[in-house]
């Protein structure tokens, strides 16, 4: 195991920067996940690490050891990709011992066996360890691609979007056997997605990257409940966040925030009131729990007509059209709405989140969802 | 008399280019599938792949050759008709757009070539080109476009010619996360505007449920369940089509009924754990009986106090936003929960559950079937 620190890394591929000035420190024994958009530079940034690629500048220590300069095979890191790459005609048994009969790590049949034995447990793999690939199901090839890595019992563990070809439903069951065996992995892991179910799951923390700059790095409902950008924000929850625009005004000695639809206004809470500062114009970031909605007119309400209506099992998508702007937001599966049916919103001040609107950054929430307690 | 599409004993099987030996033994493609669809409606078939849902629709565009059985379009047999006088709109997964013509020209080509007058191709491509929100893009070349775009442009196209039936196969499929979202909401919306009957070929059951008025589930060329999303969701007719809808999957877990004294009945779990058996039952099971449990992870409720349906140790926990889950390892499954309000749970705690009853499923180890209590 290993404490991972990058300090200042930057990386450039022609004229495009693919990592700008990146400091990130990833505890021993940590599984920290690494979440982005495309083209975000999280596999760059996993590459440096295990040294398949350099920084134009900046250090990568493993504990006290600069590792710019070591090479790949002597970093001790184990790489899972999308593609496991599995010797087809050998047997699991083969495939996962593979490392170990390689001339650097040459071990004993005895060594080996035992190796292979605790890494297929930790993985649920005993009883296939005969089979062949082929005879295989996706999962399981995907866990013996991870055996494979873990059989060296490596310093740093990067996984690459390891489940991210599978589809939906065998996605979710991976990603559940993935978090039950973290509890029995011994070693730093960084776990590169782009799937934020996948990066809420697992992440003991997770940094959020954008075009090679890191945004964020916090805790799964410090992601999720104080989002430092408006773009991380969009990022996680299946309906994506509403941003309504706001003003912010003085009344009577307290701050109200006054959006643009009439009649939808109200006190700043207490507390938020405190961290707003003199921003003039902010982006109230409002997520299912902060809309309101009601079929007659009421105070604070704004009227707006349903654009669609999307079912979705267990509970309904609806999408409402107030004013031009579309308003996204979950309800109870039994509440029927059709299509063009009139609907009254309105908002929930304690669960929105308050985003400057010129630099679109995290200004203040308030204090109960702050994700340290509840 | 509403034109409504009627598919009466349809069979499909394969050419397998005069080798007779392996005519024998080719499945159907399709089987003696019977499906109405009201004229107005939205109706989706969905099942995995090789179920036959794009044999099906390509039978009903007129693209691929009957086996055997026919097509009504209200009183009209149209098995036999060119697929240019069937009056369908078809638009593919890959959108064939022409690439060196403009959004403009991609939409006016088929009434072109059909000889309409040139005011009317304005006028009409106008019209659809504001119903698909492409107006702006009119003289845009399709190459330049996104993804999300070109969908739009195709749907255009096959609805420009006005329809009496759209046809979609896999529309979004090709999409990424956010666009899809998008889409889908917009094709709920077009559907309610022009009222055209629309058929969605999809192996998506989310984009089948939300999008919807009625669901064909198949599975190797058999029909499994035709209703609306509701029935299929919260009445599947057998253990496919209940372990194919919904998102996180249903809970199945195959058990045993035993005598218990606390709970009259039981279920037993494959780990020996016992699930009381719902009054409603009794008149159906027998001691000894094994059946497979389906009980989807929002009907199981999380309870303090005396009255509890089972009781459990806590193997996994995840945090994922609005929503929450909780894991019990079961042998080699998990059972799953999802709720979504405050609470965590840690590994190791015991925790009580409460099982919606009209929401438990049981059916035939073997063949899958429901059973149903009387």
């Amino acid at each position: 195991m290993a404490k991972i620190t990058l300090e200042h890394i930057t990386k450039t591929f022609g004229k495009k920067t693919a990592l700008k000035d990146v400091s990130l420190c990833v505890e021993d024994g940590e599984f920290l996940v690494l979440f982005g958009p495309a083209g975000a530079g999280k596999t760059t940034l996993l590459n440096m690490i295990a040294g398949i690629d350099d920084p134009d500048s900046g250090n990568i220590w493993f504990d006290d050891t600069p590792m710019n300069f070591v090479e790949p095979s002597n970093r001790d890191v184990a790489m899972v990709f999308e593609n496991y790459a599995l010797y087809p005609q050998m047997p699991v048994y083969d495939n996962i011992a593979s490392p170990l009969r390689s001339r650097k790590h040459r071990t004993d049949e005895a060594g080996i066996r035992k190796e292979v034995e605790r890494v297929a447990a930790i993985t649920g793999m005993s009883e296939y360890l005969e089979r062949r690939p082929s005879q295989l199901s996706n999962g399981q090839r995907q866990r013996v691609a991870l055996c494979r890595a873990l059989v060296r019992n490596p310093n740093v563990f990067l996984l690459d979007e390891p489940i991210a070809h599978l589809d939906a439903k065998l996605r979710n069951a991976m990603r559940k056997e993935l978090k039950l065996m973290q509890k029995n992995l011994d070693c730093t892991s960084i776990y590169v997605t782009h799937d934020f179910t996948e990066a809420m799951s697992l992440g003991d923390r997770i940094a959020v990257i954008r075009d090679g700059e890191i945004l964020q790095v916090g805790t799964n409902e410090e992601v999720y409940y104080r989002p430092a950008w408006e773009f991380v924000a969009r990022l996680f929850g299946e309906c994506e966040i509403n941003m309504i625009p706001a003003r912010i005004e003085k009344r009577n000695g307290r701050l109200w925030a006054v959006t643009r639809w009439e009649g939808v206004e109200f006190p700043v809470p207490v507390d938020v009131e405190r961290s707003l500062g003199d921003v003039a114009e902010v982006d109230l970031g409002c997520r299912t729990p902060a809309l309101a909605f009601s079929r007659e007119p009421a105070a604070g309400y704004v009227r707006g007509s349903v654009y669609s209506v999307e079912p979705l099992g267990n509970k309904t998508e609806l999408i409402v059209d107030v004013q031009g702007d579309l308003i996204r937001f979950i309800i109870p599966v039994d509440t029927k709405f059709g299509i063009d049916e009139t609907v009254y919103i309105g908002l929930n001040p304690e669960h929105i989140i308050f985003f400057d609107q010129k630099t679109e950054a995290f200004l203040a929430c308030h204090g109960e969802e702050t994700g340290t307690e509840v | 008399m509403a034109e409504n599409l009627v598919l009466k004993n349809l069979y499909k099987k394969y050419d397998t280019n005069g080798k007779k030996k392996q005519a024998k033994e080719q499945p159907w493609a399709v089987h003696d599938l019977n499906l109405e669809m009201e004229q107005g409606t939205f109706v989706s078939i969905l099942g995995p792949s090789g179920c036959g849902k794009s044999t099906t629709l390509r039978m009903i565009a007129g693209l691929e050759s009957i086996t055997q059985g026919s097509i009504f379009m209200g009183e009209q047999d149209i098995s036999s008709l060119h697929p240019k006088d069937r009056n369908i709109g078809l638009a593919f997964e890959d959108y064939a757009l022409y690439p060196p013509l403009t959004v403009y020209e991609n939409i006016a080509f088929c009434l072109r070539a059909k000889k309409v007058p040139g005011e009317e191709i304005d006028r009409r491509v106008r019209e659809i080109a504001k119903t698909m929100k492409v107006e702006e893009l009119l003289d845009s070349k399709v190459s330049g476009l996104s993804g999300g775009q070109k969908q739009r442009v195709n749907i255009a196209r096959a609805l420009v010619r006005h329809p009496k039936v759209l046809l979609l196969d896999e529309p979004l499929s090709h999409l990424d996360g956010k666009m899809r979202q998008i889409l889908r909401g917009e094709i709920k919306r077009l559907h309610h505007e022009i009222k055209c009957t629309t058929i969605l070929v999809t192996h998506d059951q989310m984009e089948a449920i939300s999008l919807a008025d009625y669901i064909a589930v198949m599975k190797l060329g058999v029909l499994q369940q035709y209703g609306t999303p509701d029935e299929i969701y919260n009445d599947p007719a057998n253990a496919f089509v209940a372990g194919f809808i919904g998102d996180p999957p249903m809970n199945l877990l195959r058990v045993k009924v035993v005598e218990d004294a606390s709970y009259t009945y039981a279920f037993e779990l494959g780990d020996g754990s016992l699930l009381r058996v719902p009054e409603k039952f009794y008149r159906v099971i027998h001691t000894g009986d094994v059946f497979d449990l389906g009980i989807r992870p929002t009907s199981i409720t999380i309870v303090e106090g005396e009255e509890y349906d089972a009781r459990f140790k806590v193997d996994l926990f995840e945090f994922l936003g609005e929503e929450r889950s909780v894991g019990i390892q079961i042998n080699e499954s998990l059972l799953n929960i999802v709720y979504n309000d405050n609470r965590r749970f840690a590994e190791g705690d015991i925790i009580h559950i409460r099982v919606n009853p009209d929401l438990l499923f049981l059916f035939e180890p073997e063949s899958g079937e429901r059973v149903r209590p009387r």
